[in-house]
């Protein structure tokens, strides 16, 4: 007899499926990485131009999330304007929807036959649609809601009566949110930030459809791994393996001091 | 500063008649149950929140007028607050809530010496606030009050969730400070019996519940 409370007999054995068919996959990618030759498979050209244009506008989307998505976030928190739970149940959309069907309105939106790219290339001749560009707003438009979402919740937490007093002490606006506000909220803003450039360094789906897949332009490395499975190339393991491991270092980094801020918020 | 409040608040189910004047140097005290308006009649001699009608006088200047569309800034008000838990900014050292908005050369000014000896906190200047127990949190943040150039001071609730020792301790360094206190102090408790020990003038919020809340704080 073990002495301890009992539990419902053969319930833990029902999770085990759910277990091993995340695990399995992610072994199978370590497993079969073919090691001895690793480093020349991610250092090659087109391995190598597809991370370094990954980090580029993955970076880019991210720094975006920061100098657009705060602001925006701190508005949804602080301001009552009418139709606010529409708005954000607008911007919150793309972290549910297919990135496919994002990439179809992206188009629509930014092509050259879109609402608003048609005018781009009628009046200024910009086009947008199967540029970097399009790389960096189809990874925007997939990874900023968690950023902006991770905000809204931190600002929502940061206490209005250490905000009072700070004003009441002679802080304006402008110094209070800068010295009292963010501070507050850094550990939220930091653990925001490693998440949405994580879902922008894997962002696929509305990239292939908004910005194509062209090496050296718009490939960026989930396109590569993609493209090199379909020609039975040996870089796509090598490629996903280097995925996964970045992928871990962003969860450690978030589980050691950040994760727990994406609850708290402020304080 | 003397104080004239003639104004009303309302939100949702919530409604506050204040009619009040506080002489200068006065300390007036207000009681009443939790959820009476309180904490929102600071609010509003603070400048966190507009009163919805009427108007707040400090000084002989208008602060808070609805119809003249008159809303001074907090900033600009001249009035420091002790807030239920210390308001203070966590993130900040004991030493930088003290002199937030002063700049570093109060500290090596006799008055923030004598501050800092009186609330017993030199041992604590490097600590940040968040690592503080309750009392020291309130005595950092009454120092911090009685640092300020301003010549009002709000209190709200200062000896809430304390233990018993702690709010003595408080109430004896209130009282002893009061005395030689220039400005006007507003002190805001659920605690009568703090208001009888403490106030010069004591005032209580009359709130009728029903499906809404009308509250009362008239002076008789």
């Amino acid at each position: 007899m073990t002495r301890r409370l009992s539990h419902p007999r053969g319930l833990s054995f029902l999770g085990l499926p759910a277990a091993g068919l995340v695990i399995v996959p992610i072994v199978a990618v370590v497993w079969r990485t073919p090691w001895s030759n690793f480093w020349s498979s991610i250092s090659n050209d087109a391995s190598r131009t597809a991370l370094a244009l990954s980090l580029r506008t993955s970076l880019i989307a991210t720094l975006l999330a920061l100098v657009f998505g705060t602001p925006l976030a701190w508005m949804l928190a602080n301001s009552t304007f009418r139709g606010r739970a529409v708005v954000r149940a607008l911007l919150v959309l793309p972290m549910v929807l297919p990135p496919v069907v994002g990439g179809v309105a992206l188009l629509f939106a930014f092509g050259r036959r879109g609402l608003v790219g048609g005018v781009l290339d009628d009046w200024f001749g910009i086009r947008l649609a199967f540029t970097e560009t399009a790389t960096v707003m189809a990874e925007f438009f997939v990874a900023a809601p968690f950023f902006i979402v991770v905000m809204e919740a931190a600002f929502e937490q940061v206490d209005r009566r250490v905000l009072g007093a700070a004003r009441t002490f002679g802080a304006g606006p402008w110094r209070s949110f800068l010295t009292v506000t963010i501070p507050l909220v850094r550990p939220s803003l930091i653990a925001g930030l490693v998440l949405t450039w994580a879902r922008a360094l894997g962002e696929f789906g509305a990239t292939i459809t908004f910005a194509g897949n062209t090496p050296g332009r718009t490939q960026t490395v989930p396109l590569a791994v993609y493209s090199a499975l379909e020609s039975g190339n040996d870089s796509a393991l090598a490629l996903s393996m280097l995925m996964v491991a970045v992928s871990v270092v962003v969860l450690v980094a978030l589980r050691g001091r950040w994760i727990s801020a994406l609850r708290r918020g402020g304080e | 500063m003397s104080i004239t409040m003639q104004c009303r608040f309302v939100r949702d189910t919530f409604s506050i008649n204040v009619d009040v004047s506080v002489a200068s140097g006065c300390v007036l005290g207000i009681a009443g149950e939790n959820g009476s308006g309180k904490t929102t009649t600071l609010d509003m001699i603070a400048g966190l929140l507009p009163c919805t009608a009427g108007s707040i006088t400090i000084d002989g200047e208008v602060v808070d007028d609805s119809e003249m569309g008159t809303f001074l800034q907090p900033e600009h008000r001249g009035v420091a607050t002790v807030f239920q838990g210390g308001g203070l900014l966590p993130h900040l050292s004991v030493e930088r809530n003290l002199t937030f908005g002063r700049g570093r050369v109060l500290r090596s000014t006799p008055r923030f010496t004598e501050v800092v000896d009186a609330f017993d906190l030199h041992d604590l200047l490097r600590r940040k606030t968040n690592e503080l127990s309750g009392g020291q949190r309130q005595r950092t943040s009454l120092a911090r009050a009685f640092l300020s150039p301003s010549r009002i001071l709000l209190l709200d609730e200062p000896t809430t969730f304390l233990d018993v020792d702690s709010r003595n301790a408080i109430r004896r360094l209130m009282k002893e400070w009061f005395e030689t206190y220039e400005g006007t102090v507003v002190l805001v408790s659920h605690d009568s019996t703090e208001i009888e020990d403490l106030a010069d003038v004591a005032l209580r919020v009359n709130a009728t519940r029903g499906t809404t809340t009308e509250a009362n704080l008239v002076q008789g």
